[in-house]
Formats: structure tokens, sequence, C-alpha cells
């Protein structure tokens, strides 16, 4: 991870900045008073967590009924916002595993929120598997543990089992690899820090002392769990994908669900990447560190990405119309016509026609409409979901069971309650938790660029040597 | 004798003290604390009794659980319903255990003792006696022997006393002309059964009219499939859209005028091809010509005719037709008259035009409820003293001065000739659970008899049957007791009938109805919907839940528009619209006559407010009615108006619709596909000798299969078929399935929620005006996609081919109901209420109640099978067929459910199996359902 990055190529940091800075500019939010920005955020969350809980609280004890579910459609909000959810977390696993094995450098200043970003998307979606049962107080029982209840046991058929499995292993593996990522950083703030903050930051870094046999080993453990990480990235959207796919249900009956999901899944969590990035540069003032450039190759993913989705979106109405399964032909027929076109056009034109708009360059550089635009695709993403659950549900095989569908105000309290959890972890993370891998950026930024003879007459990086968590190669360098 | 000892001392108290306990009549409801021979705890005991839901007297036969009965179904035996029940029938155990009805008698709407109102009701009596003012009896229709001879004898005692009977949903026209005819106030019973050609003016008679349940067995009866059966053509005519209407092999929609200009016109028909002369003039239409053209065709005493408009020339036209036909005696039995309605409209009139005058001193009203169906009729201020006999506190006994409430059915003897020579026995089942007194045993002690002891209903109904039954019932019934005995026994005793002499209306005096007068507004149809009937069972929230089988609402009535007449009006589904001063909702009714609003009676009963909260209470969960108002509202107040203006009124109100989407064939901008659902056929085609079963439907045999072959029901593999050509749609199934399976009742905005908890439904399609009924509950499949997707398997196969539903292994993920292609789950969204303890008592407690968050359904009715296996067992045999009979299948009057095992080549469901028209609901989805459908057959020619 230490290749010299080519002269010619636009500097993954706007200014020069010497590992001192780096440092001290990202540990700048856990150590003075939060600015403004962040208690408005994090106050506007809270207040949404709390008001998710108090729905969820109230779906407990008074039962699932206080949903606008029916006897036809058993599923909307609930696994809408559970697939939403679990797609958002790829893309953190995508930047920090993929685009680390791939050596795309310019990943370093977002991976860590990347990976934080799936650790919370993860949680905000095991929370709906687990609420929308209409006895979650049983939610155990799905878990393949040894019991006393005869010959009971688990349903290796389900696709919901197999869900607790590639969710449960995907957080896991998430948590591991984020953790691991911040053990050198926990250093660096031990460093820095006195009293309780210092025992915990010790805790958490198990120990490191920057030498480089702990670097080496460092960077092997990593590099394994990159690999690990990766087939996740595929495995567990094609799961979540089975639950649908696995049905006889037209609209979810349907083979090209795990790619579909996969590309979904990326795309979503891509443009949910974006949007945190776009608030974390604001809000933390690190725009030296998250440029243009990132925002531009975060664009570039998500145009690609977007095609993927568009195609899969086409590829299913042809293979409908192909089949001549005439369930299947009206189920596509009555998404893109039926009650729920609406849904159906949203989806659309935020997934397949928003994403067009980042082949210009000059709205790539445009830093509000990128950010309204991710919005506009995580919106986009949220409606893929809600389409293929409710509107394949809702009319399927027998007219006679046709119903609709309408939330009540319990789900949509219920959902902006899962965004309040997820930002208010996020808005925490960023506070107690250095946002960007201190390690990593100066591996990349302009002054580990420079030759060793150039390093003496360097500005300001005189107590690069003092830092114990200079990577390896920067180390020799300043040897 | 030595002196007492201890021992026998103990002995002997002990032996008083049993016989003190000792309640060895059987008349009285046995309590479990002294055990009964016959009792085990937890087996159920079945006894014969009569049906109390309407006036048809059908058999019963009663399930009484640890002492309390539990379900009502068809007695078969009984020769009037044949083991059929309709849904009202089958919902009245729970009208048994309501706790509203009254707890004792009232004086002057104070509840006081019987002791008390007796002395004030015997003031009463004496002091009309004293005056001689006129004392008046009124009631709905009574054929009761045992209550007719009570008011007999009771009124004796009287200078001036009259028995008036009316009837709310009133066959009075038809009955005048009927006295005329056959010299006593009776009705031939219609004979379904033994018609080649049936005619119906407006005669609901498959749902509502006078003996629906008797009716539909015999309808069935004569649309046999076989080769040389008899398939009856089924003609009807009606204003607006009844169950019959949508059963018949053709309908034809006149208003109400052109109803009785098609009698006239069918009348001219007739008489022109049999040459007979008649002075009525009328063109018959062209499909009058045919339909005349097939009744002289047919053979002599094949046909039948039946009206159900209450208009006495109609009435004689139609009696003329029959006559014409030759139809009295075949398919118009009078060897068996028809007392199942009695209610005489002049009677009533006069008793009003009496009580208008001040003459009646002294009203009794029992089993009726005047001042609810004949609004502003009798002014029951100017009768010195009104006795009501009403269970409920009901619009006409919070009118009255004394209530002295009569016993529930299930809680009294009694009897009922509903036909004559057939006389229907109810038995006492449960001891009374308040304190109410049979009606015999009131009049009897008002007329200084017994001290109120409740045995004396059965000791007058018993004399009453010595005296004038025993006579009856011909040499081969033996002694009293032994006759007595069989009919307690058998649920009825079969007298022979009288003998009757028909006397034909003359030609001459044939007239043709007179116009109904105005052209304003639109012509008013009043009906009596499924269930609801004239409003006596409005205290029944089951009955509130059934979805209408035409209309499929529920909890309300609504004023039926077609399309043209609601676009003309400009108003859609659930606007409210002012019809005659009654403000209802519109619901727009495809095939209704475009002159004609129909409403239907029966709602907006006093009490009904009482179920304002009878579903969930939540958040956003809206009241079933609003505080203080009734469910629905009263249509009575109509009544005598032939047209009403309807005028759009402020506001909505949303009707619960269990089926919302009513055609097979998708939205036209869709695709416009015709769903095969229903597999329909015309009887020409079915007769026509075809090859081999696959041809006739296109078997979908040879397919492959991924899933291993791993179940393969070696024991029994139960199963269903639902004949699709029999099915009414008449619901009996979906409240005999409530009864049997504790299936809660949710409220109108669950219902309009979608989540309405029937485990049984009745899908209804309508496609170019024709109408097709397919019950549907869970299909057993054999390869079930709910049980895949379950993560807890608490959704299972069992080695008999039952996809069982494990209730305490489910959490509720709802997988099961969205990969079900039938739709057939039920989900448990809250804990539904189950505050009134009374009406817990209706639950059957072989069947668990459900809790909040699981998922629920068909389940065959698994507690019968395994009842029936452990009784087989018992009695050392091998299970035989019919020995299980699932709720739907046991209460259904047209035979359309026909359950048991496939692997027994023998049983009546694998002969249905094999059956050319037997399809299964997507097949091509290869979930194997255990349920099978027989194809539609219509007896037309294309």
């Amino acid at each position: 991870m230490s290749d010299a990055v080519s002269e010619l190529r636009e500097p993954l940091t706007a200014r020069p900045v010497s590992y001192a800075e780096i440092t001290a500019d990202i540990a700048r939010p856990l150590e003075g008073k939060p600015t403004r920005l962040w208690y408005l955020g994090i106050g506007i969350s809270g207040t949404a967590l709390l008001l998710g809980m108090l729905a969820i609280g109230y779906t407990i004890s008074t039962g699932i009924g206080t949903w606008g579910l029916n006897r036809t459609v058993g599923w909307a909000f609930d696994i809408t916002n559970f697939v939403f959810w679990v797609g958002i977390g790829h893309a953190g696993t995508l930047i920090s595993a993929v685009l680390f094995l791939f050596r795309q450098r310019w990943r370093t200043a977002v991976n860590r929120s990347a990976e934080a970003m799936t650790i919370f998307a993860v949680l905000c979606a095991a929370l709906f598997p687990l609420i929308h049962m209409g006895r979650p107080w049983l939610a155990f029982w799905p878990m393949p543990y040894p019991n006393l209840r005869g010959s009971l046991w688990i349903n290796w058929r389900s696709p919901l089992f197999w869900d607790v499995i590639a969710i449960s292993t995907y957080f896991i593996i998430s948590a591991t690899f984020w953790y691991v990522g911040l053990i050198p950083d926990f250093a660096t703030l031990r460093d820095r820090f006195r009293g309780l903050k210092k025992k915990v930051f010790s805790f958490l870094s198990l120990g490191w002392n920057g030498s480089a046999r702990t670097w080496q080993r460092y960077e092997v453990v990593y590099l394994l769990l990159a690999g690990l990480a990766t087939p996740l990235v595929f495995s567990v959207h094609t799961i979540v994908s089975f639950d649908f796919a696995t049905s006889v249900i037209p609209g979810w009956h349907t083979t090209i669900f795990p790619p579909y999901f996969v590309a979904g899944a990326i795309f979503s969590g891509l443009s949910m990447v974006l949007t945190l990035m776009l608030v974390a540069r604001k809000v933390m003032r690190l725009e030296n560190y998250i440029t243009k450039g990132h925002v531009g190759s975060m664009c570039k993913l998500i145009i690609g990405m977007g095609g993927i989705v568009g195609l899969a979106y086409a590829t299913e109405f042809f293979i409908a119309w192909y089949s001549g399964n005439p369930y299947e032909q009206f189920v596509f027929m009555n998404r893109a016509l039926g009650p729920f076109a609406w849904a159906y056009w949203i989806m659309v034109s935020c997934n397949v026609i928003v994403p067009q708009l980042f082949w210009s360059g000059r709205i790539r550089q445009n830093l509000a409409l990128v950010f309204g635009l991710s919005l506009l695709i995580n919106v986009g993403m949220w409606f893929e979901r809600f389409v293929i659950i409710v509107t394949s549900l809702h009319r399927d095989f027998l007219p006679s069971s046709w119903a609709s569908y309408k939330p009540t105000l319990i789900e949509v309290v219920t959902l902006i309650g899962s965004f309040g959890l997820f930002f208010t972890l996020f808005f925490l993370f960023c506070r107690f938790l250095p946002v960007i891998a201190i390690g990593e950026i100066k591996g990349v930024s302009q002054w580990a660029q420079k030759k060793p003879q150039e390093v003496g007459s360097g500005g300001g990086g005189g107590d690069g040597a003092a830092d114990s968590t200079v990577n390896g190669q920067t180390e020799e360098a300043n040897a | 004798m030595t002196s007492p000892t201890r021992r026998s001392f103990l002995k002997l108290s002990g032996f008083s003290m049993l016989a003190a306990c000792s309640r060895g009549l059987d008349q009285k409801a046995i309590p479990l604390l002294v055990p009964h021979e016959e009792r085990v705890p937890g087996r159920a005991v079945w006894y014969a009794t009569g049906c109390s839901g309407c006036a048809a007297g059908c058999g019963v036969l009663a399930r009484s659980r640890d002492g309390r009965p539990v379900k009502l179904e068809g007695n078969p035996a009984h020769p009037l319903s044949k083991g059929g029940l309709c849904a009202t029938g089958q919902a009245s155990v729970l009208s048994l255990y309501d706790s509203h009805r009254l707890h004792g008698p009232r004086s002057r709407g104070e509840a006081v003792d019987w002791k008390r109102v007796d002395a004030e009701v015997r003031a009463g009596i004496e002091a009309a006696r004293g005056s001689g003012t006129a004392v008046r009896f009124l009631t709905g229709t009574i054929h009761s022997p045992t209550v007719l001879a009570a008011i007999r004898s009771f009124g004796a005692r009287f200078g001036n006393f009259q028995h008036v009977q009316y009837d709310a949903l009133s066959s009075s026209a038809q009955l005048d002309v009927y006295e005329k005819m056959l010299g006593t106030r009776a009705l031939p019973r219609p004979r379904f059964d033994r018609a080649d050609v049936i005619v119906g003016f407006d005669a609901d008679f498959l749902a509502t009219w006078i003996s629906p349940v008797e009716y539909t067995r015999d309808y069935r009866a004569g649309r046999s499939l076989e080769e040389d059966g008899r398939h009856s053509y089924h003609v009807q005519f009606e204003a607006r859209v009844s169950l019959t209407g949508a059963n018949a092999d053709r309908r034809f929609v006149r208003s109400p005028d052109g109803l009785r200009d098609a009698i006239s016109e069918l009348a001219v028909a007739v008489a022109r091809r049999t040459g007979a002369s008649i002075p009525l003039t009328a063109t018959p239409k062209p499909e009058i010509k045919e339909l005349a053209a097939r009744l002289t065709a047919a053979d002599r005493g094949t046909t039948l005719i039946v009206c159900g408009l209450d208009d006495a020339d109609a009435q004689k036209t139609v009696a003329w037709i029959n006559t014409q036909l030759g139809n009295y005696e075949t398919t118009l039995e009078t060897g068996r008259l028809s007392h199942q309605s009695q209610g005489s409209d002049t009677d009533l009139l006069a008793l009003q035009r009496e009580i208008r005058a001040g003459a009646v001193g002294l009203l009794f009203v029992a089993q009726c409820n005047p001042t609810y169906d004949r609004p502003g009729l009798l002014d029951l201020t100017k009768v010195n003293t009104v006795v009501s006999f009403a269970g409920h506190d009901d619009e006409t006994a919070s009118k009255a001065q004394f209530v002295c409430p009569d016993h529930h059915p299930l809680e009294s003897w009694g009897d009922a000739e509903a036909v004559d020579g057939i006389v229907t026995v109810s038995q006492p089942l449960v001891a009374p659970l308040f304190q109410t007194r049979a009606l015999v045993d009131s009049l009897n002690i008002w007329t200084g008899g017994t001290d109120g002891d409740a045995s004396s209903a059965y000791d007058l109904m018993r004399a009453t049957w010595k005296q004038a039954l025993l006579p009856r019932a011909g040499a081969g019934a033996g002694s009293f007791d032994t006759f007595w005995a069989k009919a307690v026994h058998d649920g009825f005793a079969k007298l022979k009938p009288a003998t009757v002499r028909v006397k034909p209306p003359a030609a001459s005096t044939l007239r043709a109805s007179a116009r109904e007068p105005g052209t304003e507004g639109l012509a008013l149809v009043l009906y009596a919907k499924t269930g609801m009937l004239d409003g006596r069972h409005a205290n029944n929230p089951w009955l509130h839940e059934l979805p209408d089988p035409v209309t499929k609402i529920v909890w309300d009535n609504y004023a039926c528009l077609s399309a043209t007449a609601a676009s003309r009006l400009d108003v859609k589904e659930g606007d409210l619209v002012d019809a005659g001063g009654v403000k209802l909702p519109v619901h727009i009714q495809p095939g209704q006559h475009d002159d004609v609003v129909a409403i239907a009676l029966g709602y907006g009963r006093k009490g009904t407010d009482r179920f304002a909260h009878v579903g969930p209470d939540w958040l956003e969960g809206d009241p079933t009615v609003e505080d203080g108002e009734f469910v629905g509202k009263n249509a009575a107040v109509l009544r005598g108006k032939a047209r009403v203006a309807v005028k759009t009124a402020n506001g909505r109100r949303v009707l619960a619709c269990t089926q919302p989407y009513q055609s097979l064939t998708v939205p036209e901008e869709l695709g416009g596909d015709k769903r095969p659902m229903v597999h329909e056929t015309t009887l020409k085609e079915h007769r026509r000798p075809s090859a081999s079963p696959e041809e006739a439907h296109g078997s979908h045999g040879g397919s492959v299969d991924l899933w291993p072959d791993d179940h393969r029901f070696k024991g029994h593999h139960w199963a269903l078929t639902a004949d699709l050509s029999a099915c009414t749609g008449c619901s009996a199934c979906v409240i005999g399935c409530q009864a049997e399976n504790n299936v809660p009742v949710v409220g109108k905005d669950e219902v309009a929620r979608a989540r309405e908890m029937h485990w049984i439904r009745i899908d209804r399609y309508r496609d170019d005006g024709d109408v097709a009924h397919q019950p549907v509950m869970c299909q057993q499949c054999d390869n079930a996609p709910c049980e895949t997707v379950c993560p807890v398997l608490a959704t299972v196969q069992s080695s008999e081919g039952l996809n069982q539903q494990v209730y305490n292994r489910c959490v509720g993920t709802r997988y099961c109901a969205n990969n079900c292609p039938y739709k057939v789950r039920r989900f448990n969204w809250f804990d539904y209420p189950h505050d009134d303890r009374l009406a817990n008592a209706s639950l059957n407690p072989d069947v668990v109640v459900r809790s909040r968050g699981i998922m629920e359904k068909c389940s065959f009715c698994v507690q019968r099978i395994t009842e029936a296996k452990a009784e087989a067992k018992r009695e050392g045999r091998p299970l035989r067929d019919g020995d299980i009979s699932p709720a739907c299948v046991q209460s259904c009057p047209a035979d359309a459910l026909v359950f048991g095992d496939r692997n027994d080549p023998d049983s009546a469901v694998s002969k249905a199996w094999t059956d050319r028209r037997q399809y299964r609901l997507l097949e091509e989805l290869n979930t194997k359902p255990s349920v099978g459908y027989l194809s539609l057959v219509r007896n037309r020619d294309v």
C-alpha cells in the first residue's frame, strides 16, 4: 500500500501537509469541542432515533397490525427498509476491501467512514427482521442453537435462515475489518491523550508499538481480511435476493435477482457513501482530505453501477415478455402502469436517469448538486425495494385476493427512526473516532511521496519521527 | 331395629343429601358436579334440536362440550333441511352467549323479579278481562303447535282476543292468494328437485326467501350432471342482483314494474300456447316467448314458477300459470303445505286501526319487533298495557310496560311444524343462562298455572303432543312415550299430512298489477340480506362480519345503484346519498336495473352501537360504528314507497369489502387476460361423450419435479373437492368454520384494511354478466410453498397430506403468507378482544384461541380428523368414508364440498378426484394442492 503515486496523477490531498498536520487535523474533532453543525446534526438524528424507538415500542406492545400490512401484502416498509439498509452497507465493504485489493489508493480518504457506514447500516438492517416478527421476543428461534424442544430445529431450506447467517457473518467480518483498520489510529490517539481516554485507547490499540514488524503483520492481517470480506460484497445481497427469488410469487421468482441485487446494493451504497462524505467533509472540516477528486471517482462508479441496475430493469421486462407467462407479464405491466406506477417511475427516474447526469464533469465538481443527486439515488433505491416487494405482492395470482397497501404513521416513523439510528451512530463516530484512516492517508500524502533526500529540507516533518503511526515505508524513509 | 349408630347415621344422612341433590329430570341441564354416565369430560355429545334462525324450521344437531352448546350443524336425517344449515342458523349459537340479552324481566324499564312482574301482568290481564277491551297477541310467524295451543288457550280467557301474525319479510299477498286456493292460510311447498324448468320472479330462494336451506338442497338435487339425470334450466327475472339470480342459467333484469309486466307477458305467452283465454293484454318479449315455449314443451308438472313479489295480482297470475302447466301436486307440493310464512298484512293493518282507535287495552308482542320493522305503524302509547317477550331490549320491548324475556331456543323445549306433518323438536342444551322464562310458561303462569317451575314448558309441550300430534302420527307410532322418545331422539316427528284440494284461480279474475305511481327518483327495492334477514340477528357479530354473498361487503347496508344510475347522480362507491331521507353510502352494483335503488333491511337496529369497538383498539384504528350510531341504517322507514328520490348528500362512508377486485379478467390497460381460476363449460359440452379425462380439461401430467419423492402419504391422504356447479355462494361454510375454529371477529376497519380472519372465503367473480362462486380455503398443498420458507418449521407437512400450522412455534415472519399463491393464510395482527367472558363460552375447546403475532389458516378441521380416528380406534374398526366432515363440508346445503381420503379408492373424494370436471387451482405451479375443483357447468346452449 505504500507504492509511489504517479506525479502525473492529481494529488490525493488538496494541499501538501506534513504528517503532524494530518494527525492534528484528523484528531481535532476528538480533542476540541464539536462544531455547532455537529450538535445540530446529532440533535436531529437523535430526535429521529427517539421517535423511531417510540414507534417500535408501540409496534411491539400492540402488534404488527399497527402497520399497514394485510392478508395479501405481508411485507412492505419492514423488508423494504431491511433490504435498503443491507444494500447501503455494501459500498463500505466494496470501498474498503475490493478497492483495497485493486490498489485504488483514493479510497484512503473514505474507507474509514465507509466501513463505519457498513456497520451502522447493517445494524439498521438487522433491526427490521427483528421487529417485523409477530413475536419478536422469540427472535432467537431462527438460530440453530442446541435446545430442549425435542426435535424442533430450524428450517435449513428457508431463505430467512440463510439471511440470518449471511447478515451475521457480514456484520462480524465488517466489524473485525473495521476494528483492525483502527488499531494504528487508536495508538496515535493513545499517544495524544491523557487520563481515561488514554487508558481506553491504550486498551483498544492492543499494545501497538509502530515497529516495522508490527506494521508488517498488520498489513498481512488487513490484506487477509480484505480478501475475506470481498466475497461478502457478493454473497450477502445474493442471499438477501433469495428471499424473493426462491419464492413462487411472480415478480419475485426471478433468476436475475442475485446480480441485480448486488449491483443495486453497491449502487445504493456508493450514493450513501457520497452523501455521508459530503456531510463529514463539511461538518468535520476535512476538505483537505476528501477532495473533489474523490467525489468525482465516486460519481464515476455510480454511473457504472447505475448502468447495470438500468440494464437489470430492462432485462426483467424483456424476460417477462419473452417467458410468455401471463402472471409474470401482468406483474410488470402492473408495475409500470398499475396503482403503484408512481413508485415505479420514481425508481426509474432516480436510478437510471439521475446517474446519467454524472457524465458531466461540471456536475461532478458541483458538490451541492452531487449531494442532491446522491440523495435522489438513495430515494430511488429505497423505492426499488418497495416496488419489488409491494407491487409483486399486492396483485398476485388470484384476483379475488388483490389488495392495496398504505403505510401507517407508525411505519413511516419507524423508517425515520432507522435513519435516526444510522446518523446518530455516524455523528458519534465522527466525534469519537478518526473519520479518516490516519496511517493510510499519510501513505498517500504528497509528503510521503517525496524522495528520501528531499525529506531533510521538507517543511514541518520534524515530529513525524515521534509519530508511531507513520506507515512502514515512510518510517524507513525517515530513518 | 337397633338404635342408630354413628355409621348408620352417616349413611342415612348421606343418602338423604344425595336424594336432595339429585336432579333426575332429563329436561334440565345436568351440572358437571354430578357425573353423568354418558358424560365424559372432553367428549362432545350431540343432541337433535331445531333451528331458530328463521321460520324455515330446519333440523339441527347441536354439539355440546362439557355442558355447553358450541356448534350447530344440520341434522342429516331431517326431512326438510337434510343436513344443511345456513349461515344464520350456524351463527345462532353465538346469540345464546350474548351478554346483551335481557338478564331478567323488566317492569316499566326497571329490572325486577318474576314475582313482581307476574303480579303486575296478572293485574293487567284481570283489568282487561273486567273491562272487556280488545286483547291482541302480535307475533311473527309461529308454527309451533305448543305455542299456538298455549296462545289459543290463553286467548280463550278473554272475550275479545285475536292472535295477529305478520312477517317482517312478508309473503302476505302470496298467502292471501293461496288462502283462497287451498282453503287454509298456507303455501304449497315448491319442489325445486322435481322441476325441469324453474322460473323465478324476484324470489331469492337460494338465500333469503322463505326456506333457503331446504330449497338449496332441492335445487341442487335437481341439477344432476349424470348422463340421464335431471338438470333444471333456471331463469331468473329480477330488479336487483340476488344470489339466486347470480346462480341462474339465464338472468333477465327488469324494473319492479317490468317484473309485473313480465309475469303478465308470460301468462299471455303460455295462454297462447295452451289455447286458454285470459283477460290480460301484454306483448311478450322474445325471451319470454322462448321461455313460454320451453315451459309448454316440458312435461306437465315438471316446471316451477316462483314469485317473491308482495303483489296479489302478480301472485295470482303466477298461480294461474302454474295451474296451466300442471305444477300443483308435483313441483308445488300440496300434500305437505308450508307454514314457514304465515303473516297477514291485512290483520296487521286492522290491528293498526284498532290501536289508533284506542280499542286495544292489552297487547302481547312476541317474536317480532314491529316498532323496528314497521316504523310508525303501531302507536303503542295508545295501548294500556304492552307485554313483550323479547330477549333483548329491542325497539318494541323498550316501549313495552313489561318485558318477560323468552329463553334462547337452545335453553328451552320447543317444537315447530314448518311443513305440514313434519314437526321439529327443540330441546334445551343448557340451563337458562339468565332469569328468562319460556313464553308458554309465562302464559301458563298468568292463567293460574304452576308456580313458574321451568319444567312446565316441558309438560305443556308433552301435553300438546299427546293431545294433538299423537293422533296424527298414525298407527305405527306406538305409545306416546315411544313416539315422544323417538321424536326427541330424531329431532323431528313425521305425521300424516293433511289432504288439501287446490282450487285453481279462475282465468277471468286475472288482472294486470297496478303500475306503481310516480316517475320521480328511482324505483325502491328493499331486500333481505343473507344472515341479517329482517334484522332479528343484528346482535350477532359473526353475521355482521359475514361478507355478503353478492357484494362481499361487511358491517353495513348501502344503497345499491347500477353504474349508469350512479353516474347520473355523479356519485362513486362510498359516497353518501339521501334515499327518501335515509342517508346511505352508495354501492355500485353491476347487473342491477338502472332505474332501481336497492337497500337491505335489517340494519340500524337498536343495540348495535355495542359494536363500536368490536375490533382492536389502536392508534389509527377506526371504530366499526361511530359512538352512539347503529350498524347501518333502518330502511324499513321506506316501506310502502314504490319510488324514492335519491339525492347526493355530503360525505363518504368507506364500505369494507373483502374482495375489491371482482373479475377474473385483469384490467384492460394491464393486458386484459382472463385468468383460469374458474373452469366453465355448458351442460351440452359436459355431456358430450369425451375420450378421456385429459381431453376434457387438458391435464398437466408428466411434469418434471424438482422435489424429492420423500412424502408419499402411505396411510391417509386427506383431500377435499369443491363443486363449482353446486356451490351457490350462500356462505354457510364461512360461519360454520368460524364457529368451529374460533375465528375472531375483527370489526369493519380491519376488514377494510384487508385483514379479515375467515379461514374460508367464497371468491366471487363476475365476467360478462356471469357470476361464479369459488370457495377457497387452505389448499393443503403436497408441495407447499409456505413450508419451505418458514425459518422455524412452524408449518410442516403431516404424513397424511395436511399442511399443519404449529401455532406455538410460529414467530410471525409472514413469509409463508407472502409465498402462498392462494393467499389463504391469516395473520393475527392484534390480540383480538376476548373481553366478553360469556361470548367466550361459545369457543370450541378443541381448537386453540390464537394469540397475537402468529399465522393461522384452515386445518381441514384437524381436530375432527383426530376425533374420528380416535373414535374408530376405540371401536376397533377402520375409518369409514364420511366419518370425517370438516365444518365447511358439513354445513353445505348444496353438498358442494366433499372431504375424504384420496388413498381410499372408494371414497367419495377419490371419485370426485377422477371426475372429468376436476382441476386444481394454479396446477402449473406444481404445488399439488389437496383441494380439487369441479368445473362450473351452466345449462345453456352457448
